[in-house]
């Protein structure tokens, strides 16, 4: 009997520990932070444009179709990470694609998309990172779906992941 | 060069660390113990004085630098913003892990070596597993992928004297905690091979740790209650209650090897607590550093990192908790407790704290665990903590006054009550002074001071009488723990709060005192602007009493807002002024808080820490350190 009692704390503990480990791996994730913008209207901007001569006006290309905007930049090492995914939606997605270069040096951006490939039908320059006030930015990368009519469906802080990849995906699919 | 040198060193610390784990198996390796603990120590010395070296240089090719520093930051904030991050704070981790390894070696001698290599080489485990964990997840020692000319700049809130010593202080204890671990491990897993007074060498380092955790948490609450300005000072989140639950079994650990030592009763729950103390801390560094909780205090986010803290954690506690639950029948006994005595009163206040911690736990896991079912996010606050913590923790406190006074064995009842005497009455005395001054009602707040008084008297009237049976650095401790409890009752129980809007030349009221709006400027800081509005206060007999200038700073290298409340502190309460948003002309909102006794909180828990300490430099002399 006290050796049954005895056991007791390793099999409590482990099973505090399962529902931390289901935690960590059922699709949850904890990056899916609850934004004030979710179902709300893209906030509106203007900005320089990395490749156009014209000037880039939210109001103006935010309508008619998906948008995905994604806060990246040379020096972060998860923008990298994760730029394989945006490169495919690219690739495989009939979506328009928006880079805001966050607070980064435009030479090297340059250089940086020419080495891995630009997926950005636009880039956007925010180079004191006022754009990434407006849209609430926790930290780069960052990644925003919008649908046909301007409004905020999807917002993931943190790298694209394989999962988070899947779950786009659907996100998409499910506005189109 | 320095990204080199770094991870060199951090490289040799996981060699030293394993081979730790190697050599200690066998006592006869005594001279290989001694180069793996002297190593690591120096290694882990040098990695962390580089990180610092780079901080203070300001080299942006560290991308932990980069991410976390800036050119125009203060030195001091450069300094802290070391561990200020993620990959700096486990550096300091393990800096002080290894600190507390050379200490348990220097324990070494011919009577105790299988106990102190056993214990070696628990640590060698432990200090092997963060080292993996930093270097496979969280490297400090990153190159930027491409050349910067000046940092991001490090988050503006964090910069305060307070929260740059909070994080090492709180680490001391959570890492001393891992001694105690260690050790506990090494005693089930001898035995009793050898009849080692285990219990004495566990107990410098509870205290240590315990003493530290207790003065981390103490800043940390400064500085939420200074820098966040909400006007508390404690708030149920996630981390503070991570930091609060190794506090409550370290205190319940502390008290039980009181037990042990005067009775060798309690052993094999001593055991436990040793090993759940450092469980929890690590558990807590787990629910904060995953991002599976979001808080203040999350880190950078990175599922990996989860993933990895969760197998460690399940090593360490499923080897240590199986251990314990298939050796420990060998340090159960069978004395008995009279509950009028002093470990029967340790024994009810053992249970009430784990009690306590069990609660606590409940509260920060229960919207996971409802997650994890249902699939719904809820969020548990101040109203269940508060309402389940509290009527547990009044009877222990009424306990914690009579305890002390107890002899051990077996008091008489009417002995007791004559002991007790000169406390109650002084009690009564003090709490009818107060709330002759303060004629404010109200059932809680009453149960506290009272309890506060207490305590106060119980430990003022056994520090006066000198007794050499009692330990002073105990005796300190508790009368902390009154001044604690007062604040404590004072703050939560009377606290005004007044949310106003006020132009300039307006004025407002709260308590007793007549705040005046005199004028708002544009000020500048050495990596800051600001603008400053000027207060006048006045007393209800329209005496002059302070200026409270609060501030609405802007940091435009992070691109941050902060408030910094202006504060006016004496013996029996604080001003606490907030300037929130406005202009010139629908005015300013301002937020004005009368809170009293606050001041107590801070010194109460001064007092604990130096009761702490010299409990600590007393139980250090008994092992000849």
């Amino acid at each position: 009997m006290k050796n049954n009692i005895l056991i007791l704390p390793s099999i409590i503990f482990f099973l505090i520990l399962s529902i931390f480990l289901y935690l960590l791996v059922i699709d949850r994730n904890p990056s899916e932070i609850p934004s004030n913008l979710l179902n709300r209207n893209a906030p509106i901007f203007e900005a320089k444009s990395l490749f156009k001569n014209e000037k880039f006006i939210s109001a103006n290309e935010f309508k008619g179709e998906i948008i995905l905007v994604n806060f990246f930049a040379t020096w972060c090492k998860p923008c990298r990470d994760e730029h394989v995914y945006i490169q495919r939606f690219s690739d495989e997605k009939d979506l328009k694609i928006i880079g805001i270069n966050y607070k980064d040096n435009n030479k090297k951006t340059i250089k940086w998309l020419k080495d891995l490939g630009n997926p950005y039908e636009n880039v956007l320059i925010d180079k004191n990172g006022k754009i990434a006030i407006d849209w609430g930015v926790y930290g780069i990368p960052e990644t925003f779906i919008i649908n046909s009519n301007g409004i905020i469906k999807y917002r993931n802080v943190g790298p694209i992941t394989n999962k988070i990849y899947k779950k786009i995906n659907l996100i998409i699919n499910k506005n189109e | 060069m320095t990204i080199f040198l770094g991870n060199l060193f951090l490289l040799l610390c996981l060699i030293f660390s394993i081979s730790q784990f190697f050599t200690s198996q066998k006592k006869s390796r005594f001279r290989f113990i001694a180069i793996n603990v002297n190593g690591l120590l120096i290694c882990s010395f040098l990695s962390f004085a580089l990180l610092i070296y780079s901080y203070v240089i300001s080299d942006f090719s560290v991308l932990n630098v980069f991410e976390n520093s800036h050119t125009t930051k203060p030195l001091l904030y450069k300094i802290s913003g070391v561990w200020g991050n993620h990959e700096g704070s486990l550096l300091l981790w393990i800096l002080v892990l290894t600190i507390f390894n050379y200490f348990i070696f220097k324990l070494y001698n011919d009577n105790n070596s299988n106990f102190i290599t056993k214990t070696l080489q628990v640590q060698g485990l432990i200090t092997a597993g963060f080292l993996l964990f930093t270097i496979l997840t969280s490297n400090p020692f990153q190159r930027t992928v491409s050349e910067q000319s000046n940092g991001m700049g490090f988050n503006p809130i964090l910069q305060d004297p307070a929260l740059a010593i909070h994080p090492p202080l709180l680490y001391i204890g959570y890492v001393g905690f891992s001694a105690a671990f260690s050790m506990s491990v090494a005693t089930l897993f001898l035995n009793g091979d050898q009849k080692i007074p285990w219990y004495n060498y566990m107990k410098p380092f509870v205290l240590t740790a315990w003493t530290f955790l207790t003065a981390g948490i103490a800043l940390g609450s400064i500085w939420a209650y200074y820098e966040l300005g909400w006007g508390g000072w404690w708030f149920w989140d996630p981390v503070e209650n991570a930091s609060f639950m190794p506090w409550l079994i370290g205190t319940a650990l502390l008290h039980s090897l009181i037990v042990v030592e005067k009775r060798k009763s309690l052993m094999a729950w001593v055991l436990l607590l040793a090993i759940l103390a450092f469980l929890l801390s690590v558990i807590g560094t787990f629910l904060v550093r995953s991002g599976i909780l979001t808080s203040v205090h999350t880190f950078a986010l990175d599922p990996s990192r989860g993933v990895y803290i969760l197998i460690f954690t399940a090593l360490l506690g499923g080897y240590s908790l199986i251990l314990f639950g298939k050796k420990s029948k060998n340090y159960f006994d069978s004395n008995y407790f009279a509950l009028f005595s002093k470990e029967g009163s340790i024994l009810i206040n053992n249970v009430l704290m784990i009690v306590v911690c069990a609660t606590v736990f409940l509260g920060t896991i229960y919207p996971l665990i409802i997650e994890a079912f249902i699939n719904k996010k809820i969020s548990v606050g101040e109203p269940y903590f508060n309402s389940t913590t509290i009527p547990i923790i009044i009877p222990a406190i009424l306990v914690m006054g009579v305890g002390p006074i107890l002899a051990w064995n077996k008091d008489k009842k009417g002995k007791i009550f004559k002991k007790i005497l000169p406390s109650i009455l002084l009690t009564i005395i003090m709490t009818t002074l107060i709330f002759s001054f303060y004629q404010s009602y109200n059932f809680i707040g009453m149960i506290g001071i009272i309890l506060g008084f207490w305590i106060i008297s119980n430990n003022i009237i056994l520090l006066i009488k000198k007794n050499r049976n009692y330990s002073k650095g105990m005796l300190i401790a508790h009368l902390g723990i009154g001044l604690l409890i007062l604040g404590i009752t004072g703050s939560s129980n009377w606290q005004e709060e007044k949310i106003t809007r006020l132009k300039v030349n307006k004025s407002t009221q709260i308590n007793e005192y007549n705040i005046i709006f005199k004028e708002i400027n544009e000020i500048k800081g050495p990596n800051y602007v600001a603008i400053e509005g000027n207060f006048m206060v006045y007393d209800k007999n329209k005496n002059y009493i302070t200026n409270l200038k609060p501030e609405n700073r802007y940091y435009p290298i992070t691109k941050t807002f902060t408030t910094e409340a202006s504060i006016h502190t004496n013996l029996s309460r604080d001003l606490y002024l907030v300037l929130g948003e406005g202009n010139l002309t629908d005015g300013w909102v301002v937020k004005v808080y009368h809170n009293p006794l606050v001041i107590w909180i801070w010194i109460g828990a001064l007092i604990i820490f130096t009761g702490g300490i010299v409990s600590t430099s007393n139980n250090l002399r008994k092992i000849k350190i």
